[in-house]
């Protein structure tokens, strides 16, 4: 396989070894720098002392230090910025190898980094700073990819599963915990090392039950990182990812519980009972506390259109205080974040801005990607640093028991579930759930806080496990994927069709259902629905949008996707088969003209001239290059480009000329049924129903757009005046003037850099890994 | 429920019914018993009017042409059969039915059927085409009345567009299964019939 690669690929391997090795260089000399400049605070430190009895004696006069050292100061963002930069550095790295990445899982490699930094620290400084201290990693690491995975979460295949979802995530670690710390502490009890210096048979079962507990949690983080990689299909997706999630609430009560009961040092029947009832209000309350946060949220950003530019921050905050606040009556953290990012998206989606809306997603996407790779690095930098008592009885039978115990759960829960479920788990399914039990950091963590006297023990124990499951599961998993022929994720996006076949089904099944006087699932999501459409939707969503119909808002946004390819695709010759449709988000009534042939395949219909299309392309090539080379200055609060600025004036004018013709063209557009013949969507000067460029000055590509339409109204002599219908229009539209409005103050609402955003809108969807 | 002794259900009905639809004995008996429930004229069919008593059924945007869907072409009056024969498209499919006895003709509730069921009631003058009015229909139905007719016409169009591969403008039965064969049908039209 080298050999094939090796005529175009040996020079690229070269180089990108080279640039790896680059990378790692400029890393060590950084980390030197780090413990350079620490040795150097101390000396400094020293001076200083020194000064002070000097200038006290006034013997010697010091001159002015022109260059001095001063790291205390700003040590510890200084080191925090270094780590974060390494780990960027890192996964950048990664990428340049291209083998590599197909081989070896992200989290492995990032974890042989951190145990080279950890091994080099250590040579280096004969100490290691412990970074992964609970707090920081409970507190900053882990929020962001839990809000990621709430946030993006898809609602209809969790809800869909949620049985089964729960049964794992809840009976399976139950049944695990019990499992594993049971026979862990029979195998201490049995098991005579003369070996090693810990007597085994002193582990009592509680401490023993309290490792079961922290080892049997499968880790969301680690889930993540390797099924992101895989791309299994979505059943199983959201199967293992979904359990991974929900047994957060089982490891805390049962943590918690276990640490109450060696504490008191004896447990009763009562304190089972009470642990039951804490389970409940632990799941339970997380919820309720991560759904009020995200009402608040839907609530507040029904009121952020003049402040636009602090939308996604409203999203941030409430959802960490929601974990916040969950965590401070010892609530599941975790599933208060899910549960406030999935109530709050649909509403807060609806109000924000498309460019908020980027905004958050990349932002939580960066977050959640940099979080990772620190948890994963620093993991290794712990593994060097902490001490380890290595038993290896002690060892591989729990490495041993875990994976036993997760394939008997698994295997037994499924058989239960596939009583109530339509469709079945087949054993391949069952396969992959159960290899892909991966433990990860939070693990780790859980049992760095312990406050046992076996500790180290544990702490090894939970170490070898988490490499264990992360380097050979998550390694061979995708192999063995590929080996199974298990399906795969579908990585078309939804078409327009299968929305709305869709919604027909459910539909048809609540109407059967009904008919069969079966309260079954689509009843019960049909009643949430009327409800969620009557009441919330009203409360939560500004103006108007909250009466837009679902289908509508999806094809809203297909359009805009296609409007934005199209244009970005260079305009030219797709011009003359369309022009861009009304695809604001905020819009309810666009006039669509473009959909037949927004798809470059068949069904060109005549449209301009030759001459024409020439005419329009030459002022868009002219247009496009007058913009990208002025330098914009601007306002940090409003984003609007600062008045100073030259040539602003004539923009402002195009700007105002531009809104009064939409807002004509706006108010004509709910009457225009008669002259809807959308396969005939062509111009002649003059012509009774003039197609009309509809602009939406909150997207990107609005100026040129803009300069488009101007050019076009002043010099080409397409008419866009009013077609006769308009002075119907504008009686008849009294009482429609407030909304449309409205709509339109909406529309041109949103602030935004209108002329030198070109250069950095990439593509929609990019899936940063 | 004593008094309508005329048309209790037989033994043999039940083993038809069985062998046709593939429901077990329970399923019949309760399904039976829903039946009778709905048949308020006690004379062993059902007629549309006791369709459209069921109050759920009255605000769903598709209840008339389901309510259609169960009365055979042209008729008034749906026996326990007939109703029984549609529901059965929507029996989840079972594993273990392909391994035991292949059926000779196809299962009512295969994924095929079941599609076809779905189509016809997109289709209703039963061309085998879903025509750009019809699907106009189903979407303003679907849809409710705040949407323009332009907006509702270009997203026919464009679903059209997506689905027609001969570009007759209509989508057949063979591009409506293609389009949604990504989607689990298996699992969208299926209803747990509890034992």
């Amino acid at each position: 396989m080298f050999s094939r690669m090796a005529p175009r690929g040996r020079s690229g391997l070269g180089r990108s070894l080279a640039e790896l090795g680059l990378l790692l260089l400029a890393i060590l000399v950084l980390l030197d720098g780090t413990v350079l400049s620490l040795e150097a605070a101390t000396s400094s430190e020293i001076d200083t002392h020194e000064g002070k009895p000097g200038t006290h004696k006034n013997t010697s006069k010091k001159s002015f230090p022109v260059l001095g050292i001063k790291y205390d100061d700003v040590s510890v963002p200084f080191e925090i910025s270094l780590w974060v930069l390494l780990a960027s550095l890192m996964k950048l790295g990664f990428h340049l190898i291209p083998r590599l990445s197909n081989v070896v899982p992200e989290s492995c490699l990032l974890i042989s980094v951190g145990l080279l930094v950890g091994g080099i620290l250590k040579l280096a400084r004969d100490e290691v700073p412990p970074v992964l201290s609970d707090r920081i990693f409970f507190l900053c690491l882990l929020p962001p990819i839990i809000l990621d995975a709430g946030y993006f979460l898809p609602i209809r295949p969790f809800v869909e599963n949620i049985g089964t979802i729960l049964m794992f995530a809840v009976v399976g670690t139950l049944w695990n915990a019990f499992f594993v710390g049971g026979l862990i502490y029979a195998v201490c009890q049995i098991a005579q090392d003369k070996y090693s210096e810990i007597d085994l048979s002193n582990i009592g079962i509680l401490p023993c039950l309290l490792f079961g507990s922290i080892i049997s949690a499968v880790d969301p983080v680690a889930v993540l990182a390797v099924f992101e990689e895989i791309h299994i299909n979505e059943l199983l997706h959201i199967l293992v990812f979904g359990e991974s999630l929900l047994n957060d609430a089982v490891t805390v009560v049962l943590y918690h519980l276990f640490e109450e009961f060696m504490e008191s040092g004896s447990v009763s029947a009562v304190d089972a009972i009470l642990g039951l009832v804490s389970f409940l209000i632990v799941a339970l309350g997380g919820v309720l506390v991560g759904a009020f946060y995200g009402i608040l949220a839907a609530f507040t950003s029904r009121f952020t259109s003049h402040t636009r530019v602090i939308e996604p921050l409203f999203v941030f905050l409430y959802s960490y205080m929601a974990y916040l606040s969950a965590e401070v009556f010892h609530l599941s953290g975790i599933m208060s974040l899910i549960a406030c990012g999935a109530v709050m998206r649909p509403y807060v989606e609806a109000n924000i801005s498309h460019k908020s809306h980027t905004t958050i997603k990349y932002f939580l996407k960066m977050w959640s990607s940099v979080s990772e790779t620190l948890i994963f690095i620093f993991l290794g930098v712990a593994t060097v640093e902490g001490e380890h008592h290595w038993n290896w009885v002690f060892l591989t039978s729990t490495v041993v028991l875990c994976l036993v115990a997760r394939v008997i759960g698994v295997v037994g829960l499924t058989y239960i579930i596939n009583k109530f479920r339509i469709v079945k788990l087949t054993t391949k399914d069952q396969f992959i759930i159960a290899y892909g039990g991966l433990r990860g950091a939070i693990a780790f963590s859980l049992g760095f806080i312990l406050h046992s006297e076996h500790k180290k023990i544990f702490l090894t124990a939970i170490i070898t496990v988490i490499f264990f499951t992360v380097f050979v599961q998550g390694m061979t998993i995708k192999p063995l994927v590929e080996l199974l022929a298990v399906k795969k994720k579908h990585e078309a996006k939804r078409s327009i069709n299968e929305e709305i076949h869709t919604r027909f089904l459910d539909h048809l099944l609540t109407g059967i259902e009904d008919i069969c006087g079966h309260y079954g699932h689509h009843h019960w999501k049909n009643k949430l629905n009327r409800f969620n459409k009557k009441y919330v939707k009203k409360i939560l969503i500004a103006g108007d949008r909250s009466k837009e119909p679902q289908l509508i808002a999806f094809y809203h946004k297909l359009e805009m996707k296609n409007a934005i390819q199209m244009v970005e695709s260079g305009g030219g010759s797709k011009l003359n088969s369309t022009f861009p449709s009304t695809v604001s988000m905020q819009n309810i009534q666009p006039k669509i003209h473009s959909p037949p042939s927004a798809r470059p395949s068949e069904r060109a219909l005549p449209q301009l001239t030759k001459g024409r299309e020439e005419e329009i392309r030459q002022i868009l090539r002219t247009n496009l290059q007058k913009t990208r080379q002025r330098l914009q200055s601007y306002n940090r609060h409003t984003l609007v480009v600062d008045p100073d600025e030259e040539g602003f004036d004539d923009l402002i004018l195009k700007k105002r000329r531009m809104m009064e013709l939409d807002w004509k063209v706006c108010k004509t557009s709910s009457h225009k049924s008669s002259n809807a013949i959308y396969s005939q969507a062509y111009v002649k000067p003059g012509a009774e129903n003039v197609p009309t460029i509809k602009i939406d000055l909150a997207s990107p590509q609005s100026p040129d757009s803009v300069r488009l339409l101007d050019e076009v109204v002043q010099d080409q002599g397409l008419t866009m005046s009013l077609p006769s219908s308009s002075s119907r229009a504008y009686k008849t539209s009294g009482k429609d003037d407030g909304r449309d409005q409205q709509k339109l103050l909406r529309c041109l609402s949103d602030p935004g850099p209108d002329v030198d955003d070109d250069e950095d809108y990439d593509d929609d969807e990019p899936v940063p890994t | 429920m004593g008094s309508r002794a005329s048309t209790l259900l037989r033994e043999e009905e039940i083993e038809e019914i069985k062998k046709e639809t593939g429901f077990s004995h329970s399923q019949i008996t309760r399904l039976y018993s829903r039946f009778t429930s709905l048949d308020k004229g006690e004379n062993g069919t059902l007629s549309r009017e006791d369709f459209q008593r069921i109050p759920e059924l009255a605000i769903n945007p598709l209840g008339d042409r389901i309510i259609n869907a169960f009365f055979p072409e042209g008729e008034d009056q749906v026996n326990f059969k007939g109703f029984m024969r549609t529901l059965a498209h929507f029996r989840p499919i079972e594993d273990n039915e392909k391994n035991k006895n292949p059926p000779a003709t196809e299962p009512l509730n295969s994924r095929t059927n079941k599609l076809l069921f779905a189509f016809r009631l997109y289709d209703l003058d039963r061309d085998d085409k879903i025509s750009r009015d019809e699907l106009l229909q189903v979407l303003r139905m679907m849809v409710g009345v705040n949407i323009s007719d332009d907006q509702l016409g270009s997203i026919a169009d464009r679903t059209i567009q997506e689905a027609d591969t001969n570009g007759d403008t209509c989508i057949s039965f063979q591009e409506f299964m293609k389009v949604l064969e990504k989607v689990d049908v298996e699992q969208k039209m299926s209803i747990r019939f509890l034992h």
